[in-house]
């Protein structure tokens, strides 16, 4: 089939140029820079010719053989969606780092990792097996891993790295257990038949599979309570960042969710604990995007605390909604993420209190990032306006109140935030001499094209709608049309209040002097929130109870030979114990 | 005589032949005379290897009497025939330069090659003492090579502790034969199969066959001697001894369990307790550790870990899948241990016995090994992900099988042994990154800046076993014609399937 | 086999395997050490013995026994190899010395 041939060659295309990269060897930056950008444009273009062939069924089959089952891969709306926006953002990160990353060392294991990862993001959507699914789950992993330390001379790198691998391997834990499951009672790994054969699996079991699945969806989207890997990540190079870290593999986790949101809709508690996880991670980080100092990681804040939205958007039903919204903030979230980087690329820190005013010296950055902004903001008509009321409006019709109305809060300090890291970049005074030059061609290549973006993605929205009503047999979908959806989204009362809020959010920024007393009051919560809530404590706290297990148990390997031969002789006596015990019961 | 019996036959018999071929060498000045006779010895094996197994594919398990002695060709004994050839093979050609400027060359051969024999011997044993004549003549043959650095006192150490723990074990396991004698009137194991019943004798019996054999498999808390053995022996040495000896310990305790299988009597939790607690133990020993052989010793142990538990599953619930998952398993962690051990020692040999240092490779160390050793940093990279269990690597896809047996079993605390086990990879890919972050630094270390080069031949294995690697991640269907007949004669030996 | 002799070999087995661990876990000659072990062996070589009795199998038992001492030998041989390579290195023979590889 040639939507197969497609698949094949929107995974297979960034895996050979991931080879080919690599094997050019770090002599020949320039070809490496060239073939990488090749490589992943192609893929790109086979991603968006699969959105022109989309189906609902296997369209390649890999056999493996024995108990692995078959590797397959589905073209379906939410699959080949996803797999557009890991390779054209993908594309665009790899356009950026040739300025970016111009004259660093170890070329080829960068770009060979960035062309692993998105062949490996976009097999991870387009499979149709769960042993698959899990596969390219664990490479993501992998890449993000090895791209957080990249430069492994960083200890912080490294630590960021391993914290990454560690916290979302911790979390990947539970879809292995439930993809396990699903299997011993399905005796299949497809998808599709978990989806159309839950009736077979007890309740506590497929509860065990759907609560299983959130955590890893947590791990990998970094919610709460997992949520802290992600402002570590951010010691990645900044196309890292804004691929990985923002529009792709943060993304999974709520792919997974709203995958199998048919499944574990019924499962008793499962949609309350979902939309709860999101509205914490929404609010929490948005707490914390608004004390942070250092630009990518209010950036990071800012990614949780809207991945949060999309997660609080399946958890009330809003699958579409949710998609619709991870599109929109795939694009600006990337947007300021490359925006952020060409800041940091030309003034050499990421510390935002030194920075200000900087907007008068690369206006085409600033520009750019404004764009950003307010489609994070959640200003008409941007593409983040749109995507958010619509999770708003689905969140007023199938969810609770009390969620609702976390959510509202959370828009409108999502508008604060976001106008306090704009304006501290941009904006107000030089607070420090910092030497600064405008976007280099290809940066503005990928700028601008992801800011046009930002503007127009929105008109999508029809067309995606039918794609998914079209190939997802198993959800209910509510469809429609571009023309309808904005007269339904204008129409509604819960889009003004949105507004409104974001508007009063504005305004606190605007009036920040006059409400000091507002600061003052709310001084203990920003104090914990840049203590990270707790959570770098609880994670200190763990790891070091496991180192100091580790070092505790180290000295029973004394090196004398008669402690070992009594440990021989010890071992001895306990099975004897055990068995004779056992016999005699 | 048949493929089956030059396959048993060659190899032993090569063995002095080597050693006489490496003396004449020294007498003639051609010290390395050894290396040549031992890789052609090996590489000879492979002839009625490949035959015998084709036959095997043909015609099924296949038996060699000589007198009262039966040896059989079963699935099982293919699989470690295999694994030992292919890793003894590899860690011949890649000794050849690593050795090359010590003396006992002549041994060195000559004790890989019989080992290789002894161990396809064990995998073919059918009764109780012979089983035992082949485990003792792996260890005797394993004993010089761990203390082959005959003047270095840490090499002199492993050595001791080695030989008298296992020699402890071996006793014990004796006991076990005896009692089993003594109740049954023969060795034979299926015949003592038909006879053994729920009684006080034969669970003493297993018990000894547990700790006898569990001493040389490094299950807790017998595992003691391991990290200093697998640490100090050559670095070839290490690979077999991690990749294959600990692994041929594990199917002699298995043949032998098998015969006490008519106990209605839960073995397979108690393989599944040790494995439990071999993971546990080897990752949290792993996770402080400097020294880089040391710490793919004790990830060895958690490795171990992870077949008992399939071995475990298979036995206690009857599933086929934890029988190929864990003999899966022994595969590619002879592949993965295979290629760790074998680029770890590429690195120490650069970066210290080259230089007559025989000091141990740390950590710190590493640093920066990537510029310098691209090929042997990838190698050991790959390696040490995959024993973590990261795709599209060869560990990935082992573990997975294991833990879908466990969870195949509709049993929660089977599950909860595979959550457990699943949390303890979590865990290793604590200290398994750290190795690769430190590779891949710019700065290299002052170990890295005055390392020697690495002879191409001391590559070739590394190469051969990181594509091996990756190429089972992704297809791990191509050794399922080792681990289908393997598993299937294993749960039948227990009376399952 | 009478039972009151075969009382006397299974106490006499026990006695050399509790001889045997006790040299193992408390002496500290490494020379000793391997004197122990093959103490232990004696007590298998006698339950081998007295197992192939037991089933009526006496050649069995004794010819399992005569194997056992050829393997053992080598073992006993090689033990002594390291033993003397120990003394001439590390420079004593206290197990206790040994104990450079820990934790």
């Amino acid at each position: 089939m040639a939507n197969g041939f497609l698949i094949a060659l929107v995974i297979g295309l960034p895996w050979l140029g991931a080879l080919i990269v690599w094997r050019t060897g770090d002599t020949r930056p320039e070809r490496q820079h060239r073939l990488a950008a090749g490589f992943s444009l192609a893929a790109a273009l086979a991603a968006l010719l699969l959105l022109t062939a989309p189906g609902d069924s296997p369209a390649l089959t890999l056999a493996l053989g024995g108990l692995f089952g078959d590797f397959t891969f589905i073209p379906d709306g939410l699959g080949v969606l996803l797999a557009a926006i890991a390779t054209v953002v993908g594309s665009l990160a790899v356009i950026f780092s040739m300025d970016y990353m111009r004259g660093e060392a170890a070329l080829g294991r960068y770009y060979a990792l960035v062309l692993f990862f998105i062949g490996a993001m976009a097999g991870l959507v387009l499979s149709g097996s769960l042993l698959a699914m899990f596969f390219f789950w664990e490479i993501t992993a992998l890449c993000s891993y090895a791209l957080i330390s990249f430069n492994n001379d960083d200890p912080k790198a490294v630590a960021g790295g391993i914290k990454a691998l560690l916290i979302t391997s911790l979390g990947g834990v539970g879809l292995l257990i439930g993809a396990l499951v699903a299997y011993a009672y399905t005796g299949s790994y497809q998808i599709a038949d978990l989806l159309a054969g839950t009736e077979a699996i007890p309740p506590d079991v497929l509860s065990l599979i759907a609560f299983g699945f959130l955590l890893a969806a947590a791990a990998k989207s970094a919610q709460f309570p997992f949520h802290s890997w992600l402002p570590g990540a951010m010691e990645a190079p900044t196309p890292i960042s804004a691929l990985i870290h923002a529009a792709t593999m943060v993304n999974a986790g709520v792919y997974l969710l709203a995958r199998f949101y048919p499944a574990f809709a019924e499962v008793p508690g499962w949609t309350t604990a979902v939309v709860a996880v999101g509205l914490i991670s929404a609010l929490m980080a948005a707490a914390m995007a608004l004390v942070a100092q250092d630009l990518k990681r209010a950036l990071a804040y800012s990614t949780i605390s809207q991945l949060g939205y999309m997660v609080y958007a399946v958890g009330v039903g809003g699958v579409f909604a949710s998609q619709f919204h991870l599109l929109s903030h795939a694009v600006f979230k990337a947007l300021l993420f490359l925006g952020a980087g060409a800041v940091i690329h030309a003034v050499g820190t990421r510390d935002m209190r030194q920075m200000g005013g900087l907007g008068r010296r690369m206006p085409f950055v600033r520009n750019a990032f404004v764009i950003g902004a307010l489609a994070l903001a959640g200003i008409p008509v941007l593409n983040g306006f749109w995507s958010k009321e619509l999770v708003l409006e689905a969140g007023l019709a199938g969810g609770p109140g009390w969620a609702f109305a976390g959510m509202l809060v959370g828009a409108g300090l999502t508008a604060l935030y976001t106008f306090r890291m704009v304006w501290l970049v941009f904006y107000g005074e030089p607070r420090a001499a910092l030497h600064a030059h405008d976007a280099t061609p290809a940066m503005r290549f990928s700028l601008g094209a992801l800011a046009i973006g930002a503007l127009l993605t929105w008109l999508l929205a029809g067309p995606l709608g039918h794609l998914f009503e079209a190939t997802l047999p198993h959800h209910e979908l509510h469809v429609l049309s571009t023309g309808e959806l904005v007269a339904e989204i204008i129409g509604a009362p819960g889009t003004w209040l949105a507004l409104a809020v974001v508007a009063a959010g504005l305004a606190l920024w605007w009036w920040r002097e006059r409400f000091r007393w507002l600061a003052a009051m709310l001084e203990p919560l920003g104090r914990a929130a840049e203590q990270d809530f707790g959570f770098e404590w609880l994670n200190a706290r763990i790891a070091g109870a496991t180192i100091g297990s580790a070092e505790a148990l180290r000295t029973t390997q004394t090196g004398l030979l008669s402690w070992n031969v009594a440990g021989i002789v010890g071992g001895l006596i306990v099975v004897l114990a055990v068995l004779l015990l056992a016999w005699g019961a | 005589m048949t493929a089956f019996a030059w396959l048993i036959i060659l190899p032993l018999a090569a063995s002095p032949l080597v050693y006489l071929t490496g003396q004449w060498g020294i007498r003639r000045g051609h010290p390395g005379a050894a290396r040549w006779a031992g890789l052609i010895a090996l590489l000879a094996v492979w002839v009625p290897f490949i035959r015998a197994a084709g036959n095997f594919a043909a015609d099924g398990a296949a038996t060699l009497t000589a007198g009262t002695q039966t040896l059989a060709l079963d699935g099982v004994s293919l699989l470690l025939a295999a694994l030992a050839l292919g890793l003894g093979t590899l860690v011949a050609l890649y000794s050849a330069a690593y050795m090359a400027a010590d003396d006992g060359q002549d041994k060195y051969y000559a004790m890989l090659v019989l080992l290789v024999g002894v161990m396809i011997g064990l995998g073919c044993a059918t009764d109780l003492f012979n089983l035992w004549l082949w485990f003792e003549g792996m260890a005797i043959s394993t004993y010089l090579l761990v203390a082959f650095y005959r003047t270095q006192p840490a090499s002199l150490e492993a050595g001791v502790k080695y030989l008298v723990q296992s020699a402890v074990g071996s006793v014990f396991v004796l006991f076990g034969i005896a009692l089993v004698l003594a109740q049954t009137g023969t060795l034979t194991l299926a015949e003592i199969a038909a006879q053994a019943t729920l009684t006080p004798g034969y669970l003493a019996a297993g018990a000894l066959f547990v700790i006898g054999f569990g001493v040389k498999v490094a299950a807790a808390p017998m595992h003691t001697w391991l990290p200093d053995a697998h640490a100090q022996a050559p670095s070839g040495i290490s690979a077999m001894l991690s990749g294959v000896v600990i692994e041929a310990g594990l199917i002699a305790l298995l043949r032998a369990l098998s015969a006490l299988a008519g106990l209605a009597l839960p073995w397979g939790v108690l393989l599944m307790a040790f494995g439990a607690l071999n993971m546990f133990v080897g990752n949290l020993m792993a996770l402080r550790q400097q020294q880089v052989k040391r710490l793919l010793a004790f990830s060895s142990l958690s490795h171990i870990g992870y077949m008992l538990i399939g071995l475990g599953v298979a036995v206690y619930a009857g599933e086929a899948a934890g029988a190929e998952g864990g003999l899966f398993h022994m595969l590619t962690h002879g592949l993965m241990k295979g290629l760790a051990f074998l680029a770890a020692g590429a690195l120490l040999w650069a970066l210290h016995l080259a230089r007559g240092d025989h000091g141990a490779l740390t950590i710190d160390d590493l640093r920066g090994a990537a510029r310098r050793y691209p090929l042997i940093a990838l190698a050991l990279s790959t390696a040490v992900l995959a024993l973590g269990g990261l795709p599209p690597l060869a560990g990935f896809m082992s573990k997975w099988q294991i833990f879908q047996a466990g969870a195949a079993a509709h049993e929660t605390a089977l599950l909860l042994v595979v959550i457990f086990a699943g949390l303890n990879s979590v865990l290793s890919l604590a200290y398994y990154a750290p190795l690769v972050n430190a590779m891949y630094r710019r700065e290299p270390s002052e170990a890295v800046l005055a390392g020697a080069p690495v002879p191409a031949s001391m590559r070739l294995p590394l190469i051969i076993l990181l594509l091996a690697v990756v190429i089972v991640g992704f297809w791990p269907g191509l050794l399922a014609g080792l681990t289908g007949p393997a598993g299937a004669a294993l749960l039948a030996a227990f009376g399952g399937g | 086999m009478s039972a009151s002799a075969l009382h006397i070999l299974v106490l006499g087995t026990l006695a050399l395997i509790g001889v045997g661990l006790y040299g193992l876990l408390a002496v500290r000659n490494l020379i000793k050490v391997i004197v122990a072990l093959q103490i232990m062996v004696k007590g298998a070589l006698l339950a081998l013995v007295m197992a192939g009795a037991a089933a009526g199998q006496p050649n069995l038992g004794q010819s399992l026994a005569a194997t056992v001492i050829v393997a053992d030998t080598v073992v006993a041989v090689v033990g002594l190899a390291l033993a003397v390579q120990v003394r001439r290195h590390v420079g004593t023979l206290d197990v206790r010395a040994l104990s450079s590889l820990k934790k």
